[in-house]
């Protein structure tokens, strides 16, 4: 008979898998995971408190820095409530920008998690080859913007530039070759054997689970909740577009890898067709006063991130400055049903749960 | 506008660090020496450059209007408050908390006022239904105020009293009628004469958004927590703690999520003092 | 087994292609103009309006004018202008509002030093810093 005996184990907070700085205490026994439990606050800056002291303007570059991988949606919910607040109108050539940015962002964050994802439970080349095609997007945003991660792209009422000459051009020729890359991408890791049973009927959880934990995103779409923020409140310019809501049934993590690749085929398509309908005159610039003054009042807006559901409430006292901002950060959201989804698990399962719900350090944290 | 504000501050003028007056007087500057500008970018680029700019010009009485209702608005609002400068220490910035006080983010009176004007707003017939709900299962008392907030894409808001918060968030939950199931938002903010908790919650069968508000004594901010009805309230709640003080009985681990245990001060209090100012 | 052979097909049909690394730093990399490295100033064209340091959301600008020398002119020059460069954080709002173009980005970002008093960009410096000066500001 062997005995065994409880031990306590720190994965973290550095740790290659746990893509940040995060920390988990895992008591285990012998293999299998008696309790994890998530200890965060690492990367805490305190953009909110920060806030505060800040006028709109610039509070943008700050939101640049949560969620470091789509920065770009990021800086829409800001602008997106500030614009709320005031009831600005944006231009339609801004939105088409704006669109189109948050588009590419999206397909990037989701190559990144595809890469780093697949690394993390053991395959390296799927990674090479998704930061090759993430550098193209990275490239096309930084032309666009002058910066290839932290854009400060989007303003108050529009966007900072206008899109360079032959910019939309190269977004055309991204799309059909993205388009194959990713079949590759199914022919090398979908239909793998070994990848299928390594994520298949792990981490599964139900859809009341997913939403009672109040999860969004992919990790609430792989239950079979078709809910996206850009279908269901359609804001900018989504209404314009003709896409699809990708959702699967199973709930593990299998599932939210399929949800999350079929999610690139429908930010192309949404990109397919604002290339289309780009309106190649026009202001980037709204009408917004030279002072950014908010009325009293307060606004709470939501958008879709990659990550999932972002949300940015502002209350306004009628200063320059907002009197209280507060960012809904869907990783952090996320993060939480992880202890639940660990418990009773295999220690081998541990980094395949924790990098299928896709969390970004500076998001959760704030 | 520029003799209007001189006018109004007179302590402004010799204030050269100030951002407001730098960028009143710089409005003419600008356009010139923007046509000064050397010939050295692109056409195109220029082009833009110019219709941004104009752009910018034209907007100015909008600019003008939007800070001339501000001023009516807070006909109260002193001009140190207003135009306090961000440059200034934490602890400068505290000893103006004072002044500041007199200053309530949302004025109910004149809320209500603008509310008769408009037009009913789509989501009243909903608001009312929620309230009525409400009361038919609690009585009376179980809310305080209800409105439509309109900056918020029309959003049904609804104020419970502390004491029915709990259930009247359970009623949201389960009645068949609202369901709302979904817990989107939790957050806690300083009013300064009070401590609110905003919850944002949203029901996927009615697909309908709603916001629900609880105001709390600031010097002893408790109350229940709704970890018991959502999961997903968890952490938000320890955040709220963590950053607020506010605590929330009858949650499972309530503990200082970010900040750790031993920090003190809840940073996100309007009188938080940071202990080194220049950090 | 159908699935490896189709990903090892896919893994052989990328070993013909064309390499995508850079030989960086062997070769400079290629960057797009607008690409934000280190600022440029120019301070005969600075009026000391003071809005990049009110824009700053780091507060890294630090400035002192002087008046004209000449006492015809009205207005007022630059004496010192320094960019705590350890905390700028490269957000291109300063070189956005300045309504004279006196500040511009240029694309130099290699600027790793061995001390952290060399971050310290005084107006000599800025002025110097004159290579790949952006076009569109
Ligand atoms: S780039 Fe941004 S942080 Fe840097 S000096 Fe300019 S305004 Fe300040
Ligand atoms: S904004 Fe331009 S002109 Fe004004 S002080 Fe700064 S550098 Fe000088």
């Amino acid at each position: 008979m062997v005995r065994t005996e409880e031990m306590l184990l720190n994965v973290g907070p550095q740790h290659p898998s746990t893509h940040g700085v995060f920390r988990l205490v895992v008591k285990v026994d012998g293999e299998i995971i008696k309790e994890a439990t998530p200890v965060i606050g690492y990367l805490h800056r305190g953009t909110e408190k920060l806030a505060e002291d800040l006028q709109y303007t610039q509070i943008i570059p700050y939101t640049d820095r949560m969620d470091y991988l789509s920065a770009m949606t990021n800086n829409y919910v800001l602008c997106h409530a500030v614009e709320t607040l005031m009831g600005l109108e944006v231009p339609e050539k801004a939105e088409y920008l704006r669109v189109m940015a948050m588009e590419l962002g999206r397909i990037a964050s989701h190559l990144v998690w595809f890469g780093t994802y697949l690394l993390d439970i053991g395959a390296t080349s799927p990674f090479l080859y998704a930061f090759r095609e993430r550098e193209a997007i990275i490239n096309l945003l930084n032309e666009l913007s002058g910066a290839r991660l932290t854009f400060n792209y989007m303003r108050i009422g529009g966007v900072k530039w206008d899109a360079p000459e032959g910019w939309v051009d190269k977004v055309r020729e991204f799309i059909p070759y993205m388009r194959n890359e990713l079949e590759g991408y199914h022919d090398l890791v979908t239909g793998n054997e070994i990848f299928v049973n390594r994520v298949k009927n792990v981490g599964t959880y139900t859809k009341e689970d997913a939403i009672q934990y109040s999860l969004s995103g992919a990790n609430l779409r792989c239950t079979g909740v078709k809910f996206d923020l850009r279908k269901e409140e359609p804001y900018s310019i989504y209404d314009r577009f003709d896409f699809d809501v990708p959702t699967e049934e199973a709930g593990d993590a299998f599932a939210r890898y399929k949800v999350r690749m079929a999610e690139i085929e429908e930010s192309l398509k949404i990109l397919e067709q604002a290339v289309e309908q780009f309106p190649e005159d026009g202001k980037i610039l709204g009408k917004v006063p030279r002072v950014i003054r908010p009325p009293e009042g307060e606004t709470y807006v939501r958008i879709e991130s990659p990550r999932g559901e972002i949300g940015c409430y502002i209350a306004s006292d009628g200063q320059k400055e907002p009197y209280r901002l507060k960012f809904r950060r869907p990783s952090f959201y996320n993060l939480q049903i992880l202890p639940k989804l660990l418990k009773g698990e295999n220690m081998a399962n541990l980094v395949t749960i924790l990098g299928g719900v896709d969390i970004v350090l500076g998001e959760v944290d704030g | 506008m520029t003799a209007e504000e001189n006018g109004k501050t007179p302590n402004e003028q010799t204030d050269a660090g100030n951002p407001d007056q730098a960028e009143e007087l710089k409005a003419d500057e600008a356009k010139q020496d923007h046509s000064q500008k050397p010939e050295s970018v692109s056409g195109k680029a220029e082009t833009e450059a110019k219709s941004e700019k104009d752009a910018k010009k034209s907007d100015k009485p909008a600019a003008e209007s939007q800070s001339e209702r501000n001023k009516t608005a807070e006909s109260s609002t002193s001009a140190t408050a207003d135009d306090q400068s961000r440059k200034e220490t934490a602890r400068e910035k505290a000893d103006q908390a004072g002044t500041k006080k007199t200053r309530r983010p949302k004025k109910k009176a004149e809320k209500e006022e603008a509310r008769e004007e408009l037009e009913p707003s789509p989501k009243e017939p909903l608001l009312k239904k929620y309230v009525s709900i409400i009361e038919e299962h609690l009585g009376e008392d179980a809310l305080e105020d209800s409105f439509i907030n309109r900056a918020s894409k029309d959003l049904p808001t609804l104020i419970a009293h502390p004491g029915f918060y709990f259930s009247i968030a359970k009623l949201l939950k389960t009645h068949e009628e609202l369901q709302f199931n979904y817990l989107s938002e939790l957050h806690g903010t300083d009013f300064k004469e009070y401590m609110e908790v905003y919850v944002h919650l949203y029901s996927f069968s009615q697909k309908e958004n709603m916001a629900l508000k609880v105001k709390l004594d600031r010097e002893q901010p408790e109350i229940d927590s709704l970890t018991p009805l959502w999961e997903g309230a968890n952490w938000p709640e320890c955040e709220a703690y963590d950053l607020l003080g506010i605590k929330f009985t009858n949650h499972p681990d309530l503990k200082r999520i970010f900040l750790g245990e031993d920090w003190e001060g809840y940073p996100l209090r309007k009188d938080y003092e940071p202990y080194d100012v220049e950090v | 087994m159908k699935g490896l052979a189709k990903g090892l097909k896919y893994t052989l049909k990328n070993m013909t292609q064309e390499k995508v690394t850079y030989d960086y730093p062997e070769e400079p990399l290629p960057l797009p103009d607008r690409f934000r490295g280190i600022q440029k100033f120019y301070p005969e064209k600075c009026i000391v309006c003071n809005q990049c340091v009110n824009i700053c959301p780091t507060d890294c600008i630090t400035l002192t004018g002087k008046k004209h020398p000449d006492p015809e002119r009205k207005g007022r020059i630059i004496e010192t202008y320094n960019i705590n460069f350890e905390i700028c954080i490269l957000c291109d709002l300063c070189t956005e509002v300045c309504p004279t173009e006196a500040i511009v980005m240029t694309n130099n970002f290699e600027l790793a030093e061995y001390s952290r008093d060399e971050f310290f960009k005084d107006l000599q410096w800025l002025d110097e810093n004159d290579t790949n000066i952006r076009k569109e500001n």
